[in-house]
């Protein structure tokens, strides 16, 4: 298969990149992010959703309150229209293992499999450095462990990508 | 209905993923993915800010003396208008703070994104999130330091502002 000999995201030019991930993953990763978008619309008040929605001034609560309901919504409508935007790239051409995204789409890309990430790491809080860690198959977590590192290595990839010129 | 995103539910067969066999397939990754380690600012201290002064709009009467006209109420407002030329010159500075989850390079990325830094510059930034546990990125006015948190929130990163002087 082609992609034995590149990573899961390669630069074609300036503006467009390969996806290079099967139809099926996609559909995975598709699914996890359906259960990312379940959680941002149902959670508020959790690790989780301090960790998608920080505090602005964690030095006044009178300005935060402030920010809060102002941005609050401004900033869940923006993580649901990235969802709903990877939802429509990963689900392109399913009848192909690779399909070419732009820049933009790639960004979207990024933020949303980084949202999921966050969300990973703070259920299964993390906290040391992932270089350090060797997986244990016995640990109960092992699974999601393997799939935080997947995020981490799809992420890297893309970020690598952008940030590589020809 | 989906199920709730939870460490049990992400192992049921629902979610057939195996990263194992999906990294099989692919080239090793171009470099160790990294991650950040220092705890977080969550929740608020008891610190405060001072709040930018209102007597510019106070009324005060004019006194009259024996020998010249003193007007305070031009002081006051000369005063209170100094005070908040004071207040605004003082910047607010936006923070971002380390976190365990976060990768370097995506952190780096996001910041010659946003800002405009280059690669050395983002980078210096980067590793003293890293080392010392955060990092100043950017200052401004109120608003734009707002726009800015926003923005990093957006890409997910941890940042919080406050008054430059309240560091």
């Amino acid at each position: 298969m082609a992609r034995h000999n590149k990573g899961p995201v390669t630069r074609l030019d300036n503006a467009t990149y390969s996806l290079n991930i099967e139809s099926s993953e996609r559909a995975v990763l598709n699914t996890l992010f359906d259960q990312l978008r379940d959680v941002l619309m149902n959670d508020s008040n959790s690790d989780i959703a301090r960790r998608l929605f920080p505090a602005a001034y964690h030095q006044d609560e009178q300005h935060e309150a402030e920010y809060q309901r102002l941005m609050h919504h401004e900033l869940l409508s923006s993580r649901l229209t990235s969802l709903s935007m990877t939802a429509d790239i990963l689900g392109h051409d399913t009848d192909s293992d690779r399909i070419v995204i732009s820049s933009d789409q790639l960004d979207v890309l990024m933020r949303s499999v980084n949202s999921l990430r966050l969300v990973l790491g703070t259920l299964l809080d993390v906290h040391e450095d992932e270089a350090d860690v060797t997986l244990d198959e016995d640990d109960p977590a092992y699974g999601q462990l393997q799939l935080y590192s997947y995020l981490g290595w799809l992420l890297d990839w893309m970020v690598t990508a952008q940030t590589t010129m020809n | 209905m989906h199920q709730r995103l939870s460490v049990e539910n992400l192992c049921a067969s629902r979610v057939p993923i195996n990263a194992r066999e999906l990294l099989d397939g692919y080239a090793e990754p171009p470099r160790k993915a990294t991650t950040i380690n220092y705890s977080l600012p969550i929740g608020h201290t008891s610190v405060k800010i001072n709040r930018p002064n209102t007597r510019q709009n106070e009324t005060v009467p004019i006194v009259k003396s024996s020998q010249t006209d003193v007007r305070p109420a031009e002081v006051a407002e000369r005063d209170s208008h100094l005070d908040n030329q004071v207040e605004n010159d003082r910047p607010w500075i936006v923070l971002v703070w380390n976190d365990p989850i976060n990768l370097m390079s995506y952190v780096t990325m996001v910041l010659q994104k946003l800002f405009g830094y280059s690669l050395e510059k983002a980078t210096e930034l980067m590793l003293d999130v890293h080392h010392k546990g955060r990092a100043v990125v950017s200052s401004g006015t109120r608003e734009h330091a707002e726009f800015d948190v926003y923005q990093l929130h957006e890409h997910g990163l941890w940042a919080t502002m406050q008054r430059e002087d309240s560091r």
